[in-house]
């Protein structure tokens, strides 16, 4: 039986219509709406064909959440699997396109393209597209900028994050090509960088078409577009799914918002469940917290608020009060950045709650700005205090959060060369890597089956992923050291009688145990051989299914398979060595290599304990550890909205500090709003408002990192690689509101 | 001689002197397709001529109960009866009365002789004609990929020719009635355009692919009186089986024909339909039923499970959101759910379960594992738990690429081998392949040792005889396999010092002198030898078109490989196998395939039952089987309201057609994860969990 707090519990009273909660960090939002799930199939509110459908943003929620719902079903004596559907925003799109997708001139067999492959496609445009818009490289290039074999580069990578960022803002407002070619034309706007643009569209969409491919924006464009078109599926689906429970709805993007308006309809129920504090995916995706501020306030919604927390220590969810208490009045922001952060405020959980806050610790929040330090002298803090805190509590977790994968990859390289147990979780999940690292071995051995290093190697790829009991672990250590010793591999995979390499070796005394283990992979050997004349995708497939037991895993080699299928029917000269050199390029994350959304496996902080985790403050979102260590937090990773800070986007080449993808996406959204002046505004503005977005979501990016610690939690800041960085005006201005209300210094 | 294993009703369809214009209806598993085939015997016994019957089927796989009645040791002597589907027939009688009808058909060369495409050929000219308008915007905004947008082409094509609609009503059609996004609207006028360019290429150059070979006959040929009266002269007698899963054109000429015949008897499965998206319509078959005929009616199952068939009603009715029937609870024994997380577990968990069963004394011919799609990695994971266990295990999977048949690709690659001159010289890869593919027991790492030693460097250079290599090396290899290896070594030399041969002669002999041989795979793998004898025929048919349109400077045989690589020959079989033979081994094949081939089963498997695939069909944006069909009023739209109303039809039909094929029990197979790590909870798989709680509620209250 379930404990649930008042608050919650009011949300689990839900029967229908709209309520929208704003909930804290911590404050088991995940559980209440897998009770309400669960609550809502067992209390007979659906019919046979009903489902309560679940959305929520990430792959490892959808299990998480999966798995509770079965739970709490099968308690309730009912047949687990049935009645509900849980479902990213993309997971939902998929399922809606494969219904219909000859609505929108697709066949039953189109592809999906992940990030990875639809940047390599802008990738191959970006170069010929330079060089058929000279004019616009003049009008933006500062002078010693100008497009030479020097600074090809830097403006190709320009090009490939302008015409992402494009295409991403054209598709969320449902322009094709075509649609805004027109819609230019009416206007009758003539704007150069616009047009350039349009042509990056076009001729990125001709290159998808031709593949018969779709990328991740297209699959929700074209969802709701079959929703729009026919509105008889539309009615089948309002009756399919009559409660609608979405999580994490602060990263709302506006299609999503409009796909499940329109699947809830006018009667259909729907529960927003979120933290306005947490939506840090704005810039890079069309996502923004100010749909579900806006749903709150909207009449006929029951608005409540989960603010409960037990997972930090008190002393560390006063640091993220203060946060937002310092936002909302700082004189030091600019005005705008006041409502960044939502007025709401964490609470501990109440005396008797079965997850009460840990106790605060001496000294348990460490706000580091003294001395100016250094990049590598903040790496050599870290390191030292990080290895200190688990060789003095191996039995609690520990995280140090970078702003970017690069930093994070310095700090965790640092680490294991201190000889610090690490893991990192950056931008290349582990398990992706993991899964694409053991289909390598396996391959390679398969390729070149006659050398023993390959062979030796794929031995432990496959049997060296668990964790087992000493005596296993060590009788496998000898198998494998024996396996080395091997010359001519086919006497012990496939022996021909009276040369069993494995048989001689039993004779003269190899353990059972280890030889139990050669044994086993020589059965699976044999079985693999054969499935070599398999094309690549299936025989992929068929070591994967025998391998993994993870859906993520499987969802990885399911979409490596995939990618090396396509690469097969256009390169049908193609055999094993290719292959394995592109999963080469996979495995070293050369290429980025994701399932159907940028986390695709779920990570449990509290399996590693002992262990120093490294991930991105973005990677981290969801997780939370005993220790937390919240690094660089300086105007160059943080600025603040002023001119004095640094702004990614605006590129060195690009004259005036302008922000080009700000520039060109802004008259697009005019464009789409028919809205004149915004069409007209003069330049620049659209790249000060930008900066002010960065800073608001630096600041709730901040604050999602404060929230991830339990018990401990230290912020640093450094220098910069230049030196010329300072600490983050939100740093400072939290250390200088903390001191003032604490009294202290720390 | 009468043959005891009939019924009495069955015996009096025989009687084709007291029954001589007959239509027969029931549903599946009740004997039809046995009486009809007693009734060729009856025929052919009474001496009736044979060559004065045809026997009219839809699809090729439906003849297997008239050749088991020819093959059979107590046949009547005498010649053997015409076999045709009508398609067959039409390019029998283009070929005869060509110069009839050719100048009126509008070819414009009627005095030259007529070039029959197959699918692959017709792909091929498709290709050159509609590739240069793809670049200049034709067909803009559609996700496909090239060779699939020329099948589908070819694809309305075929449905106008089979339907009767003109070349010209297929945009206005789906125009009017397909939903789709309003600045995509022009892709039916291109896909017209494109079919209507296609065919005057086909005219202008005597090239006639299935839809113009059909519509030659049915427009051009049957209304001549000179035709009618041929086909009245040459037969006499008709069995038309499987008459609801053929097209309107046909029936409207068996309509007229029928009065034409001395006997004949149609058949019609009332529950069948199951080649919908080939154009089939039963309720067109209707008309034949009404036809002034006597009627006969058969009920009765051959081998009756009546918890099956209530299971399979209750499976309907919860599909159709009615109430479920009361379901005997007998039937708990005979419908049983199997769940694993993942695929392997599956593979596991069911052969083990199939093991028990024959070792219970079900003979393996008698359990059919069925699933939707079969992929390669299913089949590949399940034969080899089947190989594991001993059992003895047949797979059947239709429209697959020969590309991507191991054994077709090392072909291609001796090929290669014996063609230097062509400059596709293989990779060492495909000459590993190529050795396991053909030489018996050659494992992966021998082969590999072989190709590392024995391939050459350069391109052009004669592979290397395994007598040149050290003895020590030969020793690692085996001398039983460099013997083997040896063989077809010289076998190559030979070959390279004679004139070039074509290259379905090529393999002809390549696979009648050496690969047939004991020591070599093909030797007893007869899928491989299937393989090889579709891949002659294709390249046989390939290179009639290819010389007959003449001009061409590139070799056939170096033409037809490049072609395969480039994807335009996609080398497809689309006619689904035959399931005859009798082997008694557990069936592993897709739910249509089974469901077309009129077999039954003890003991079926559902795998996958969580998938759509069971019932969807195979969406296509530039054609669809429902407009395109004669039931279509052309002022509707095709809604959700219909694509949903379809689908239910059509898995209710699937259901019922397997469980009435299916006489002891069915094992309701599902994934918790499939391949791709997804949750598939589909209908199918619903409404038996539906039928199933009603069931454990009816037990409950029992108890």
């Amino acid at each position: 039986m379930v404990n649930l707090r008042p608050h919650q519990q009011e949300v689990v009273n839900f029967s229908g219509g709209r309520m929208g909660v704003a909930a804290v960090p911590g404050s088991g939002k995940t559980q209440t709406l897998s009770y309400l799930a669960a609550r809502l199939i067992a209390d007979g509110l659906l019919e046979e064909d009903q489902e309560v459908l679940i959305v929520t943003l990430v792959n490892s929620a959808v299990d998480n959440f999966s798995k509770r719902i079965k739970g709490f079903v099968q308690d309730a004596g009912l047949l687990p699997g049935l009645g509900y559907r849980v479902r990213t925003l993309h997971g939902l799109a998929h399922d809606i396109v494969r219904e219909r997708p000859d609505v929108v001139g697709l066949s039953g067999q189109f592809t999906i393209l992940d990030e990875a492959e639809s940047e390599q496609i802008t990738r191959t445009i970006a170069a010929s597209w330079l060089k058929q818009h000279p004019g616009l490289v003049q009008a933006y290039a500062k002078d010693e900028y100008a497009l030479s074999s020097a600074s090809r580069q830097a403006w190709e990578k320009l090009a490939v994050e302008l015409g992402i960022a494009f295409i991403r803002q054209a598709k969320d407002l449902q322009f094709t090509p075509q649609r805004l070619r027109e819609a230019l034309a009416e206007a009758q706007v003539d704007d150069d960088l616009l047009n350039a643009c349009l042509d990056f569209y076009r001729d990125y969409q001709q290159a998808l078409d031709y593949r018969g491919a779709l990328d991740y924006d297209d699959l929700i464009r074209l969802a709701l577009r079959i929703l729009e078109i026919d509105p008889d599926y539309l009615r089948a689906l309002r009756r399919r799914w009559p409660f609608i429970l979405e999580d994490e709805a602060q990263d709302s993007s506006r299609l999503q918002e409009e796909i499940l308006r329109l699947l809830v309809g006018e009667t259909g129920g729907w529960v927003r469940v979120g933290d306005p504090n947490q939506a840090i995916y704005e810039t890079f995706t069309t996502a923004s917290p100010e749909y579900l501020l806006r749903f709150l306030r909207e009449p006929g919604v029951v608005s409540l608020t989960l603010p409960n927390s037990g997972r930090s220590a008190k002393r560390i969810i006063d640091l993220a009060n203060t946060l937002v208490e310092w936002a909302r009045r700082s004189g030091d922001l600019h005005p705008s950045l006041h409502t960044a952060l939502a007025h709401t405020y964490i609470e501990p959980t109440p005396t008797g709650d079965p997850q009460p806050n840990p106790p605060d610790r001496e000294n348990n929040v460490i706000l580091y700005l003294g001395q100016p330090l250094s990049p590598e002298k903040e790496l050599d803090l870290l390191v030292k205090s990080a290895k200190r805190f688990v060789e003095e509590h191996p039995d609690e977790t520990c995280a140090i959060l970078a702003a970017t994968n690069q930093r994070g990859a310095s700090i965790y390289a640092e680490l294991k060369k201190m000889g610090v147990p690490a893991r990192e979780l950056l931008r290349s999940s582990q398990d992706t890597r993991a899964a694409a690292g053991i289909l390598l071995a396996v391959l390679q051995a398969l390729n070149q089956p006659n050398d023993p290093k390959k062979v030796q190697h794929a031995f432990k790829a496959v049997y060296f992923r668990a964790e087992r009991e000493d005596s296993a672990q060590e009788s496998l250590e000898l198998a494998y050291q024996t396996l080395g010793k091997c010359s001519q591999v086919e006497d012990f995979l496939v022996p021909v009688p009276g040369r069993d390499w494995l048989a001689a070796l039993q004779t003269n005394g190899l353990e059972d145990a280890a030889a139990a283990w050669l044994d086993s992979f020589r059965q699976t050997f044999i079985r693999w051989q054969n499935a070599v004349l398999l094309p690549v995708d299936q025989l992929i497939l068929t070591i994967a299914q025998e391998l993994f037991s993870l859906p993520a895993e499987l969802a990885v080699a399911h979409k490596i398979a995939l990618s090396l299928e396509r690469l097969a029917q256009t390169h049908p000269d193609w055999g094993l060595a290719q292959f394995i050199q592109e999963l080469i390029e996979i495995e070293a994350s050369r290429r980025k290599f994701s399932g159907l959304s940028e986390d695709d496996t779920g990570f449990d902080p509290d399996a590693h304990p002992g262990e120093v985790v490294v991930a991105t403050m973005h990677k981290a979102k969801g997780l939370e550890w005993d220790k937390v260590y919240l690094t660089s937090v300086n105007n160059y990773d943080f600025p603040s909205g002023s001119d004095e800070d640094f702004y990614q986007s605006e590129r060195y080449i690009i004259r005036d500090r302008l922000n080009l993808e700000a520039e060109v996406t802004a008259r697009l959204k005019a464009l789409a709003e028919h809205d004149l002046a915004g069409l007209h505004l003069e330049e620049g503005a659209a790249t000060r408002a930008a900066r002010l977005n960065v800073a608001g979501e630096r600041l709730r990016l901040l604050y999602v990192g404060i929230t991830r610690a339990r018990k401990e939690l230290v912020i640093t800041s450094n220098t910069g690689r230049n030196g010329s960085c300072r600490p983050a005006l939100i740093f400072s201005g939290l250390k200088n509101e903390w001191e003032r209300r604490n009294g202290t210094s720390s | 001689m009468q043959d005891l294993s009939l019924r009495p009703e069955q015996l009096a369809v025989a009687r084709f002197q007291d029954h001589p214009h007959l239509t027969l209806r029931g549903p599946a598993g009740t004997g039809k397709s046995t009486a009809a085939a007693a009734r060729l015997r009856g025929l052919l016994t009474a001496g009736v001529p044979a060559d004065e019957i045809l026997i009219l089927i839809p699809q090729r796989t439906l003849a297997d109960p008239f050749l088991q009645v020819l093959h059979a040791p107590d046949r009547p002597p005498g010649g053997v009866p015409t076999i045709q589907t009508l398609g067959g027939l039409a390019q029998r009688m283009t070929r005869l009365f060509w110069p009839l009808a050719a100048a009126q058909a509008g070819f414009a060369n009627p005095t030259r002789p007529p070039v029959f495409l197959t699918l692959e050929t017709a792909q091929y000219f498709i290709a050159a004609l509609v590739g240069p308008l793809l670049d200049e915007g034709v067909f803009e905004g559609v996700k496909l990929e090239r060779s699939r947008l020329y099948a589908q082409i070819l694809d309305t094509m075929n449905k106008a020719a089979v339907v009767g609609f003109g070349l010209d009503e297929i945009g206005p059609r789906l125009t009017a009635s397909a939903l789709i996004e309003k600045n995509q609207e022009h892709i039916f006028a291109d896909t017209q355009r494109c079919a209507v360019l296609f065919r005057q290429f086909c005219l202008a150059h005597n090239l006639l692919d299935f839809s113009l070979q059909f519509e030659m006959f049915t427009r051009y040929l049957w209304p001549s009186f000179l035709v009618r009266q041929y086909l009245n002269r040459r037969f006499r007698h008709l069995i038309y089986d499987n008459a609801e899963e053929d097209v309107p054109v046909a029936h409207d000429i068996l309509l007229q024909w029928l009065p034409d015949f001395d006997t004949s008897m149609v058949v019609i499965d009332e529950d069948g339909g199951y080649r919908l998206f080939l154009g089939a319509d039963p309720a067109s078959a209707e008309r034949l039923a009404a036809a002034e005929r006597e009627m006969l009616h058969f009920q009765e199952s051959l081998r009756p499970c009546p918890p099956l068939t209530a299971f399979a009603e209750g499976i309907t009715a919860s599909l159709n959101h009615q109430v479920i029937p009361a379901v005997p609870v007998d039937a708990r024994a005979r419908a049983h759910f199997l769940s694993y997380r993942f695929a392997p577990e599956l593979a596991e968990g069911v052969s083990v379960e199939i093991a028990r069963l024959i070792q219970e004394g079900v003979p393996p011919g008698d359990i059919a594992v069925l699933s939707p799609f079969l992929s390669d990695s299913l089949r590949f994971t399940l034969v080899s738990q089947f190989e594991r266990l001993g059992i003895a295990v047949r797979t059947h999977r239709p429209s697959r690429s020969l590309r991507d048949e191991p054994a077709a690709r090392a072909l291609i690659t001796f090929a290669r081998l014996a063609h230097p001159t062509w400059g596709s010289w293989p990779s060492p890869e495909a000459f590993r392949a190529m050795l396991i593919t053909f030489l018996e027991d050659c494992d992966l790492p021998r082969a590999d040792l072989l190709t590392q030693i024995c391939f050459p460097k350069k391109p052009g250079e004669g592979i290397r005889s395994f007598d040149q290599i050290q003895p020590a090396m030969q020793n690692r290899i085996t001398f039983m396999l460099g013997e083997r290896y040896e063989r077809m070594r010289s076998w190559l030399q030979t070959y390279l010092n004679e004139p070039e041969e074509e290259l379905d002669v090529f393999f002809s002999r390549l696979f009648g002198e050496l690969l047939s041989q004991p020591g070599y795979r093909l030797h007893t793998n007869l899928d491989s030898a299937a393989v090889t004898a579709r891949l002659i025929e294709s390249i046989q048919k390939f290179r009639r078109v290819y010389q007959e349109v003449g001009g061409f400077s590139e070799p056939t045989g170096k033409a037809y490989i490049r072609l395969m690589d480039e994807g335009v020959l996609a080398a497809q079989y689309l006619e689904a196998p035959d399931l005859s033979e009798s082997a008694d081994a557990v069936l592993i094949s897709p739910a249509y395939t089974f469901l077309m081939s009129n077999r039954s089963a003890r003991v079926q498997f559902w795998l996958d039952s969580g998938s759509r695939g069971w019932f969807e069909r195979l969406y296509q944006p530039l054609t669809h089987p429902y407009i395109l069909s004669r039931r279509w009023q052309p002022d509707m739209q095709w809604t959700y309201l219909e694509e949903d109303r379809a689908n239910r039809e059509t898995l209710g039909r699937v259901v019922r057609g397997l469980l009435r094929r299916c006489s002891e029990r069915v094992y309701i197979v599902s994934l918790e994860v499939d391949e791709q790590g997804r949750e598939e909870r589909g209908p199918l798989l619903r409404a038996s969990q539906a039928v199933l709680r009603k069931l454990i509620q009816a037990e409950a209250g029992r108890g």
